[in-house]
C-alpha cells in the first residue's frame, strides 16, 4: 500500500510541475490586461515619453491595463522571432517596417489595422503609412520617421583644416578627410562590430545617389541587377574611404553607440549616423552650437535624387492576431491613444523626428531642424528594411570584408544577385 | 547496498520528476531539432518537407566549414592549452604551500565571472587604440608588435583562443585538485620510501591515479569546446568577415538572424553527431592509454 502512495506522490509532483506553467492572461476583477514588448531599456527622453503616454493611458482607462516589458533593441528581434516560431508572441509588440515585419505578417501573427486605420487620416501621410502595409493590410502607426544617413561634424575643426562649409560633393569630401588626416584628426567615427551601420547608414544613402530609388525594387523583383555598375561604384566609395584612413582604426572592433561617444568626446571631426543620434548628441555636447549636421554629398554621375535621405517609419506597434474580439478593442483603443498628437509633440521636444505636421517653438534647437528639414527632400529605402534577411545579411557582412580588403565591391554585387537568383 | 535494492521503487519515483524534465526540455528537443532539419520553414509560416534539402546545401556552403574550421581550433586550443595548464598547477598548488588557497581562488575566479564581462573586458585588453596590450607593447618599446588584435583577421582567432583558454583553466584546475587530493598518501609515501624522485612520483604515480579524472575533464572540454557561443558573440559577434564564426555562432546567426529554422536545425544536428563522434574518438584514445 506504501508503493502505491508513493507512486501517487511522483505522479503528482510531475502533473504539479507542469501545472505550474500555465497562467492566465486576464485577471479576475474584469480588467482586460495587454502586454507590450519593445525595446524602451535606454534612458532616452523619447522612451521616457512612450512610457510616460502608457502610464497616463492606464490611470485614465479603468478596464485596461497595459503591461510594459521592455528588452534590449539588440536582442528584441531574436526574441521576437523565437517568439513568434514557438507561438508564443505577446498581446502588442513593437515593431520595425517592411521586410522586417514581413515574416510575422505573412505568417499570420499580427492582426491587420485596416478598420480604425481611418483614425490617422490628415494627420499622418499615407505614404508614411505605407512603410507599415503589406500587400495593403495596414500592421501599425508610425511614431517617428528614422532618418538613417546624416552626417554630424565639429564646425570648428572644419575650420581648422579650411572648410567653412561641409562638402557638398564626394570629392570635397575626400578632400577633407585628406586634410583631417593631414592634421592627425581622425575623420570619421566609425563602430561597425554589429555590421549593418556601414549598410544602413552609409549605403543606403550613398547606393541611392548613384542609382535612383528604384534600384532595390527593379533588383529585387529581376527587372534590375545588383551587378549594375553604379551600385558596385556606390560599394567602391566604402572601399575607397576605408584606403584613405576615413575611419577610426578600431571600426571593427566598437559598436555603433561606443563610435557616437567618440565623437561626443571630440576625438574624431565627424560621425556618420541616423536621426537616433540626435538625442544623444544634442543631450551630451557641451557647445551644440559648433555641431553641424549635413546631408551626404553629391556624388559625379550618379542618377539618384541628392535631395533625398534614406529614411523609413519607425515606433511602430503590432497587434497579435490571437487576442479574443474583448481584447481586440482594447488594444485599439490603446493604439488610437497613443498614436496622438500629443505623442508628436512630445516626441518633437525629445529630438525626435515624426511623420507628423506639428508646431516648433524656438526651444527646438537649429541641429534638430536641419536634420528635420533633409527629410522635407523624401525618402529613399533603407537597404534593410528592403532586403530580405538572408541579402541583408551578405550586404552587412559583405561591406566588413571589403573594408578587411578580403572581398572586392564586384565580389560582393555578384554574390548578392546569385543569392537573389537562386530563390527565383 | 542492501539499501538500494530495498527500495528501488523509491528510488525510480525520486528520480521520476527530473527524468520527467529531462525529456522534456533536453530529449524532446533533440528529436524535435531532428524533424526541423527535414523542413524548410522560417519559423512561423508552415513548414514544408524537403527531406535531406538542407544538409545538401549545409554540406556545400563554404561560410558553414569555415565555423567548423574554427570550431575545431577552439577544441584544440582548449584541450592542449587549458588541461595542461590546469593539471600543472594542480600539481603545484597540490602541496603544501603557504596561501595555496588565495592561488585557488584566484585561480578559480574566471570561471564565476560572467562570460559577458569576460569577453567585455578582454575586448577592451586587446582594442587597437587604446587597449592595455598594445600599450604595453608600447611602453616597452615593441612598437613593431602592436597589432589590431580583433579587427584584423589574422589575429582575432588567436585573440580569442587565449581568451577562452584563460577563462577555463580554473574550472579544470577545481577539477584536478579535487581528484589529487584524493591520492591515498601512504602511496605517495611509500614510493619516497623506495627513492623514486618527485619527477618519477608524478608522472609514474600520480597522473595515472588521477588520470579517468583527466579523461572526464577532456570530454567535458570537448562538449564545451563544440558549444562555445556567449564569449564569441559578445566579443566579436563571428567577426570581422566571418574569421571567428563557430558552428554554434553560424547556427544562430542562420536561424535567428536569417530566419531558416529549418537549416539551422540541419546546423545544430550536424553538430550534435560531431560532439558525438569527437567524443567517442577521444575516450577510446585516451581509454587505450590508461592502461
Amino acid at each position: 500500500m506504501k508503493k502505491v502512495g508513493l507512486i501517487i506522490l511522483g505522479v503528482f509532483m510531475v502533473l504539479s510541475l507542469v501545472a505550474c506553467s500555465n497562467s492566465g492572461d486576464s485577471s479576475s476583477d474584469g480588467v482586460i490586461e495587454l502586454t507590450l514588448w519593445n525595446d524602451w531599456t535606454e534612458d532616452r527622453p523619447e522612451n521616457t515619453v512612450y512610457k510616460e503616454i502608457i502610464a497616463s493611458f492606464n490611470e485614465e482607462h479603468e478596464d485596461i491595463r497595459i503591461k510594459v516589458e521592455s528588452i534590449p533593441h539588440d536582442q528584441y528581434e531574436t526574441k521576437l522571432r523565437t517568439q513568434a516560431a514557438g507561438k508564443q508572441l505577446p498581446d502588442m509588440m513593437r515593431v520595425w517596417p517592411g521586410a522586417r515585419t514581413a515574416p510575422l505578417a505573412e505568417g499570420g501573427a499580427l492582426l491587420p489595422l485596416n478598420s480604425i486605420i481611418d483614425h490617422w487620416e490628415g494627420l499622418i501621410p499615407d505614404a508614411i503609412l505605407q512603410d507599415y502595409a503589406l500587400d495593403g493590410n495596414y500592421y501599425a502607426i508610425p511614431s517617428n520617421i528614422s532618418e538613417t544617413s546624416l552626417i554630424f561634424y565639429y564646425k570648428d575643426l572644419l575650420q581648422e583644416v579650411g572648410f567653412d562649409e561641409f562638402p557638398s560633393t564626394y570629392v570635397e569630401l575626400k578632400r577633407l578627410i585628406q586634410a583631417l588626416n593631414d592634421k592627425d584628426i581622425t575623420p570619421i567615427a566609425l563602430g561597425n562590430k554589429s555590421i549593418w551601420p556601414l549598410q544602413s547608414v552609409y549605403i543606403s544613402t550613398i547606393a541611392d545617389r548613384y542609382t535612383g530609388s528604384n534600384f532595390l525594387k527593379e533588383a529585387l523583383n529581376g527587372t534590375g541587377s545588383f551587378e549594375n555598375e553604379q551600385f558596385i561604384k556606390a560599394l567602391s566609395v566604402i572601399d575607397e574611404l576605408t584606403k584613405l584612413n576615413g575611419f577610426n582604426e578600431d571600426m571593427n572592433t566598437i559598436d555603433e553607440a561606443q563610435s557616437r561617444s567618440e565623437f561626443i568626446k571630440g576625438e574624431t571631426a565627424m560621425h556618420f549616423a541616423g536621426s537616433w543620434a540626435l538625442g544623444p548628441i544634442i543631450g551630451s555636447v557641451e557647445n551644440l552650437d559648433n555641431i553641424g549636421v549635413a546631408p551626404f554629398p553629391t556624388f559625379e554621375g550618379g542618377e539618384g535624387d541628392p535631395s533625398k535621405i534614406s529614411g523609413v517609419a519607425g515606433g511602430g506597434i503590432a497587434v497579435n492576431s490571437n487576442l479574443s474580439d474583448e481584447e481586440q478593442e482594447a488594444a485599439f483603443t490603446f493604439l488610437k491613444y497613443y498614436y496622438s498628437d500629443n505623442l508628436f509633440e512630445q516626441l518633437v521636444q525629445a529630438n525626435i523626428i515624426v511623420p507628423a505636421d506639428v508646431k516648433m517653438d524656438d526651444s527646438i534647437p537649429q541641429v534638430f531642424r536641419d536634420a528635420n528639414s533633409y527629410a522635407q527632400g523624401g525618402l529613399s529605402p533603407v537597404y534593410d528594411a528592403t532586403l530580405t534577411p538572408e541579402l541583408t545579411d551578405m550586404i552587412n557582412n559583405g561591406l566588413q570584408s571589403i573594408t578587411l580588403g578580403e572581398k572586392t565591391p564586384e565580389e560582393l554585387a555578384k554574390e548578392m544577385q546569385k543569392e537573389l537568383e537562386k530563390n527565383k | 547496498m542492501h539499501l538500494t535494492k530495498k527500495s528501488k521503487v523509491a528510488i525510480i519515483i525520486g528520480i521520476l520528476p527530473a527524468l520527467f524534465l529531462y525529456i522534456l526540455f533536453a530529449i524532446v528537443p533533440i528529436i524535435q531539432s531532428f524533424y526541423y532539419s527535414l523542413m524548410e520553414w522560417n519559423g512561423i509560416s508552415d513548414m514544408t518537407f524537403i527531406g535531406f534539402d538542407n544538409f545538401k546545401k549545409l554540406f556545400q556552403e563554404p561560410l558553414f566549414w569555415s565555423s567548423v574550421k574554427n570550431n575545431i581550433y577552439v577544441v584544440i586550443a582548449s584541450v592542449l592549452g587549458q588541461i595542461p595548464i590546469a593539471l600543472f598547477i594542480a600539481l603545484l598548488l597540490n602541496r603544501k604551500l603557504k596561501g595555496v588557497r588565495i592561488f585557488r581562488t584566484i585561480g578559480f575566479l574566471p570561471v564565476v565571472l560572467s562570460t559577458v564581462v569576460i569577453s567585455l573586458t578582454w575586448s577592451l585588453i586587446y582594442n587597437s587604440k587604446n587597449g592595455m596590450l598594445n600599450e604595453l607593447l608600447r611602453t616597452v618599446g615593441l612598437d613593431g608588435l602592436t597589432q589590431n588584435w580583433l579587427g584584423d583577421t589574422k589575429w582575432t582567432m588567436v585573440a580569442v583562443l587565449i581568451t577562452i583558454i584563460w577563462q577555463f583553466i580554473g574550472l579544470y584546475l577545481i577539477i584536478f585538485l579535487a581528484a589529487l587530493q584524493n591520492v591515498p598518501e601512504e602511496v605517495l609515501e611509500a614510493a619516497k620510501m623506495d627513492g623514486a624522485s618527485e619527477w618519477v612520483t608524478t608522472f609514474k604515480i600520480t597522473i595515472p591515479m588521477i588520470w579517468s579524472t583527466i579523461i572526464v575533464a577532456v570530454i567535458l572540454c570537448i562538449s564545451g569546446s563544440l558549444k562555445t557561443f556567449d564569449l564569441i558573440y559578445v566579443m566579436t559577434n563571428g567577426g570581422p568577415a566571418h574569421s571567428t564564426e563557430v558552428m554554434a555562432l553560424y547556427m544562430f546567426n542562420e536561424t535567428f538572424s536569417k530566419l531558416n529554422y529549418g537549416y539551422g536545425s540541419a546546423v545544430s544536428v550536424f553538430i550534435f553527431f560531431f560532439s558525438l563522434i569527437l567524443i567517442f574518438i577521444t575516450t577510446k584514445l585516451l581509454k587505450g592509454k590508461m592502461i
